[in-house]
């Protein structure tokens, strides 16, 4: 089993972030790779088991499913039913968690998932640095604006 | 119940506060208010259910016992067994997590108690600035020390 974990400290209260990364059909909002994105079946975003299928900048289709969601510990967990990555039993979480030290805000993003030995360190390296950190930092930018 | 909750950032490796940290025996090293640390019944410090002995700079005198210790998830647990402040049932959790980006630390420190009626907001004060954000501020004045 693989892991990619990043983490990053945003300078914004943990329940400001949150409004922003809870919506799950709100990828193409924040995440700079994610150009469109719409749940399935007409479900709302919040509403734990709905799918989510997106399209990325270079034409890739995922489609995710929400598995868990806390608005009282700020996290979220899916896990992915399609994609173009050569990778199995995908599950991520993303949690937020407040710093009490400056009203400021603890981000981790984990995912897990089954691979062949020799494609890991690229799938790690791809999903931590150009999905998550990317991610992070396009956050930062948003709560400093 | 009162919940304590405070959190920091120390800008040191995670390794290196943990490496401060995990040991039970070592507060007196760092934290102010304690003047002396020992383990009772010669117990290494990382031996789960070990009880340490403090004595603080006022002459105050408690017990405390580690529930848990875990290098796998950088965290530990311990309770108070006597103590002369009218904290009952404590049980706090540290918890550090590696920050990714600037290779810096997250410390959680936390706990539950009982206290007598009208003295909650007093003891969470006390906990919570006294020993816990003393504690964060006390590390990044050890740390940047080069101790530990």
């Amino acid at each position: 089993m693989a892991r990619a974990y990043v983490s990053t400290v945003i300078d914004a209260p943990v329940a400001r972030v949150w409004e922003k990364v809870r919506d799950f059909n709100a990828l193409p909002r924040w995440l700079p790779l994610v150009r469109e994105s719409r749940i399935e079946n007409g479900e709302p975003s919040d509403r734990v088991g709905c799918v989510r299928d997106f399209r990325l900048q270079n034409g890739d289709r995922l489609r995710e499913q929400l598995l868990g969601l806390s608005d009282y510990d700020y996290f979220c967990t899916y896990s992915i039913l399609e994609s173009p990555m050569p990778l199995t039993n995908y599950l991520a979480t993303l949690r937020l968690t407040p710093i009490t030290d400056g009203d400021r805000c603890f981000a981790e993003w984990t995912a897990e998932f089954d691979c062949a030995p020799e494609a890991a360190d690229e799938l790690v390296t791809n999903i931590g640095q150009n999905v998550f950190l990317a991610g992070f930092l396009a956050l930062k930018r948003q709560m400093a604006s | 119940m009162p919940h304590v909750v405070k959190s920091t950032v120390i800008d040191a490796p995670v390794e290196a506060v943990w490496g401060v940290l995990r040991d039970f025996n070592g507060h007196d090293k760092w934290h102010p208010p304690v003047a002396e640390s020992h383990v009772e019944r010669g117990w290494a410090s990382d031996r789960v259910g070990c009880v340490r002995r403090f004595r603080l700079r006022d002459g105050a005198e408690l017990r405390e016992r580690l529930l848990t210790l875990s290098d796998a998830d950088l965290a530990y647990s311990y309770c108070l067994l006597e103590t002369p402040i009218p904290l009952f049932n404590y049980v706090a959790h540290v918890r550090l997590a590696p920050v990714t980006d600037g290779d810096r630390t997250y410390w959680r420190w936390e706990s539950r108690f009982d206290t007598p009626v009208g003295r909650e907001a007093e003891l969470v004060g006390m906990v919570g600035e006294e020993i816990y954000q003393g504690g964060f501020d006390a590390i990044r004045a050890y740390l940047a020390k080069g101790a530990g």
